[in-house]
């Protein structure tokens, strides 16, 4: 077995471990914590694939950013507010359900597709490719997500405001 | 042999620096007590020169108090988990050309990535005491570093335009000529710019309410005691240190300097610990600002200049028809 396959099982065990025990602990803050896991051994998958680019922003915006919020919504919530925050998942047969189907589906379209053996070689540098197709080929999508999100930062700041 | 490099140098590289860390603590204290006409740490070795084992040794030996309304696995883990990130940014440093663990070509963007997941541990910590002022001191710090990494992120940035790469051996290779710090305006402000959002992430003085001693005795480390405060001791020096030699790296020409080839990491290691001098300086010197004062800061005088910056620094690369020097 090579180090890659090695790797890849780890981390599908680490992925797969940390996702159920978001969904599956009481403490929600226990919860942020896995999910912060889950989301950095998703960042090992992009750096299994040479994907580092991918991995470097992962880190920096899920990771780093969003578990931040996340936790600092929980925090301002729970402990600040006083209102007691517990995670139940009521519909676990519900859920388990929706997964398997979710899952079935994914493995009816993944069956009978070829998967090649080997990953295929990368040619040159992935980050300035990235950047390069991102401005030239893709420039109208990359600037009309920009406008997306400048639309939701508004949003949010208008349903934040406080009352007149 | 070849199968060996992957692990050997991984492991110089972390006890150079954890040899580094525990020494920089010593710096500081002598130049903070020379700042203030005191003589600092001298009766341990000659000079005090002892005094950063003499600490490590009380630590260690130290009684570990663990209060019994703290979230256990969270308060253990938290200072695992905020040392690792801290270690794990020196490995895309290059001490000299070709030396060093990785030479990412995403060296840089490696380096703020993980340095931006140090936040989690800290807020293990603060969360996982079970104290008001451990809690409070991790709310200000998320505010503060949401803040903060931004202009960090931007000023660093600046070098990476000039220089054309993200990796970081081409970035100090691109100051052969001219030391991003000493490149007209552009390389002046982005440094001043890194280096006040550096005091500023590093959560030193003045922008220091997250441990701010007289509300909030310690801050998120209140709880800690013994060996898992040193970690967290070591981790928040490591950080600083590792920030330095990112400052060395990406504005002062990195292991550029006059001599024989072989002085290069030695310039290097000046030079970092120039930054961190400077850092200390800027803690030693001024007093603790509020936090409305720390947040306007950041919002409206950093991140405007930076990415005004920013700008400037991608319109003088098209000017000049090509990255690099």
């Amino acid at each position: 077995m090579s180090a890659d396959v090695l790797a890849f099982w780890f981390l599908a065990i680490v992925l797969v471990g940390s996702a159920l025990a978001v969904v599956l602990t009481k403490n929600l803050f226990h919860a942020v914590l896995w999910l912060a896991l889950a989301l950095t051994g998703t960042a090992g998958v992009f750096l299994l694939l040479d994907a580092e680019f991918l991995a470097a922003v992962q880190l920096l915006l899920y990771a780093g950013g969003i578990v931040t919020i996340v936790v600092f919504a929980i925090v301002v919530t729970e402990r600040l507010v006083g209102e007691r925050l517990s995670q139940t998942s009521r519909r676990i047969g519900g859920g388990a359900v929706v997964a398997g189907g979710v899952l079935a589906l994914l493995l009816n379209a993944m069956r009978g597709q070829p998967f090649p053996a080997a990953r295929p070689e990368m040619a040159g540098d992935l980050t300035r490719l990235i950047g390069e197709t991102v401005l030239t080929r893709f420039v109208l999508p990359f600037e009309l997500l920009a406008v997306l999100m400048l639309a939701a930062l508004m949003g949010a700041i208008y349903f934040a405001r406080p009352d007149e | 042999m070849e199968w060996l490099t992957p692990l050997v140098a991984p492991f110089i590289v972390l006890n150079a620096i954890i040899g580094i860390v525990t020494y920089v603590t010593l710096l500081e204290r002598k130049f903070a007590a020379r700042m203030q006409s005191r003589v600092g740490p001298y009766r341990v070795g000659p000079h005090g020169l002892l005094q950063p084992i003499a600490d490590a040794i009380k630590l260690m030996m130290k009684e570990d108090v663990v209060p019994t309304a703290v979230d256990r696995p969270v308060y253990n883990l938290a200072p695992i988990v905020f040392l690792v990130p801290c270690m794990l940014i020196f490995a895309t440093i290059p001490f000299a050309p070709g030396l060093g663990v990785a030479d990412l070509n995403i060296g840089i963007l490696f380096f703020l990535a993980v340095s931006a997941m140090e936040i989690v541990g800290l807020f293990m910590a603060g969360w996982g005491s079970n104290n008001k002022y451990a809690l409070l001191s991790a709310m200000r710090a998320v505010n503060q570093v949401i803040s903060y990494d931004l202009p960090f992120i931007f000023s660093a940035l600046v070098p990476v335009l000039l220089a054309g790469s993200l990796r970081l051996s081409d970035i100090a290779a691109a100051q052969a000529g001219l030391w991003f710090v000493f490149y007209p305006v552009v390389g002046q402000l982005a440094f001043i710019a890194f280096i006040v959002s550096t005091v500023a992430a590093e959560n030193r003085a003045p922008f220091d309410i997250l441990e701010a001693e007289s509300e909030l005795v310690a801050g998120f480390r209140v709880e800690y005691s013994g060996m898992k405060f040193a970690i967290i001791q070591l981790a928040e020096y490591a950080h600083v240190v590792g920030a330095s030699f990112l400052g060395a790296l990406l504005f002062l020409g990195a292991w550029a300097g006059p001599g024989p080839e072989w002085l290069g990491p030695g310039w290097f290691l000046l030079k970092a610990m120039f930054v961190f001098l400077l850092v200390t300086w800027v803690r030693w010197s001024f007093v603790r600002i509020r936090v409305d004062q720390i947040l306007a800061l950041s919002w409206k005088v950093l991140l405007p200049a930076t990415l005004v910056l920013l700008i400037a620094a991608a319109i003088v690369v098209v000017w000049r028809g090509t990255p690099g020097v």
